[in-house]
């Protein structure tokens, strides 16, 4: 057990040690959410801050899910409040941010594997990209990405596999347009 | 096994989900059929080209010095308080966010002008101000408790005005020394972001400088027969802004 009951200060040092050790993984996730670095900072420090305040309720075992359930909910909500303050409709920022990254980046790298695949996962709903982080950058176990996630085990493999096969397709499509 | 089973299984066999026996049955189907084969062998090129060509983004240096500063100033403030408003330190991290490794910047190896020295200096206190929890002395919003507390700490009045409507809240002010001299130090809040301006009177104006350090945007002007200098780690568009409402 970590974390002793009642009114005690929340414990810098050993929050610090139990959860600066996932910085870059909180930063990663926060990055590909926001796909902006300057968000995915404040979103990581503020992440930070609120874990800190919530850390009685780590029951020890892995940190790493338990912080970027914090991480993910922060990101939401900021990514919530940004679409809010732009006053642009929900539409507009999803098509539209989407054909501009689709357009502009396409006349730089036609053909660029590489640049097609960051692409297409920018490309991915949010709710399917924060799953391809979560599996195949960090490598985390079905479990641990329910946990982060906050869904049923079920609902991130379907998920995944959704996700999967847009990127497939993603891929496809554009590999066939670059060799038009 | 036959076709359907396995391909609703490749996946968490790629993922290695699957207990011994299933990974066994999963294998076996895929050494003799090649439709499942091909399957799979796709699922896993993608993998490869996630984990090998996407971009691993890690956490950009200072980002880890940040969060302990803060960390460790949110800690200190709640035992202090005991159980005390949550709300008081979610605006003081906030503050603190802003908080970077300035300690260690190229400032302190890289000056030679009187400009560059002055822009040193007002870093470094504006550094201070967050790390120290010294961030105010006279903690208000309304620029007539602000100037008037200036008095008789100062030899001279400082002109602080609130720029709240414009979304750049004034939220205090301090004494602070920059070089050998007593300065103000207005307090400004963009968002999470500070925003500490020094002001102090001076004989002859210099030119105007803007300058990036480690994060932090540091941006000098004259007027009034004072000099001005706005140091926050704040986009430099928004500062330059901040600077645009004070110069009119």
């Amino acid at each position: 057990m970590i974390s002793q009951p009642g009114r005690e200060a929340p414990k810098p040092a050993l929050f610090e040690e139990t959860m600066l050790p996932h910085l870059d993984a909180a930063y990663n996730l926060a990055r590909w959410l926001t796909r902006n670095e300057h968000d995915a900072q404040d979103v990581v420090q503020e992440a930070y801050l609120r874990a800190l305040r919530f850390f009685d309720g780590f029951r020890g075992g892995d940190a790493r899910p338990w912080l970027l359930a914090v991480v993910r909910n922060t990101a939401l909500t900021w990514l919530r409040r940004k679409r809010s303050s732009t006053q642009v409709s929900f539409d507009e920022e999803i098509h539209g941010s989407r054909l501009e990254a689709a357009t502009v980046e396409t006349k730089l790298v036609a053909g660029d594997r590489f640049a097609e695949l960051r692409i297409c996962l920018d490309l991915l709903p949010t709710e399917f990209r924060e799953i391809v982080v979560m599996r195949e950058m960090e490598e985390m176990p079905y479990r641990d990405i329910a946990e982060a996630a906050s869904l049923p085990i079920g609902t991130v493999m379907s998920r995944l596999s959704r996700a999967r096969q847009r990127l497939q397709d993603c891929l496809a499509a554009r590999m066939k347009e670059a060799s038009k | 096994m036959t076709c359907a089973p396995v391909k609703s299984l490749l996946e968490p066999y790629l993922d290695e989900e699957l207990d011994a026996a299933q990974r066994a049955q999963v294998a076996a189907h895929l050494a003799s059929c090649a439709s499942c084969a091909e399957m799979h062998a796709q699922l896993l090129e993608l993998r490869t080209a996630i984990r090998s060509h996407a971009p691993y983004y890690r956490a950009p240096a200072g980002l880890r010095e940040r969060i302990r500063f803060s960390v460790r100033q949110a800690g200190r403030n709640a035992s202090r308080q005991a159980g005390g408003s949550w709300r008081w330190i979610a605006i003081a991290a906030g503050i603190l966010l802003t908080v970077s490794a300035a300690w260690n910047v190229a400032l302190f190896r890289s000056h030679t002008s009187g400009a560059d020295l002055i822009a040193q200096n007002v870093l470094s206190s504006h550094v201070r101000s967050l790390i120290g929890a010294h961030l105010l002395d006279v903690p208000s919003s309304d620029r007539h408790t602000v100037k008037p507390w200036f008095n008789g700490k100062l030899d001279f009045s400082p002109d602080v005005r609130d720029f709240a409507a414009q979304g750049f809240p004034l939220i205090g002010g301090r004494i602070d020394y920059v070089g050998d001299r007593q300065v103000a130090a207005l307090v400004y809040q963009r968002r999470q972001h500070a925003i500490n301006l020094f002001t102090w009177p001076v004989a002859a104006a210099d030119s105007p400088a803007e300058l990036m350090r480690n994060g932090y945007h540091v941006l000098h002007w004259n007027s009034g027969g004072m000099a001005w200098w706005a140091v926050s780690d704040l986009n430099v568009d928004e500062l330059r802004q901040f600077e645009g409402l004070y110069r009119r």
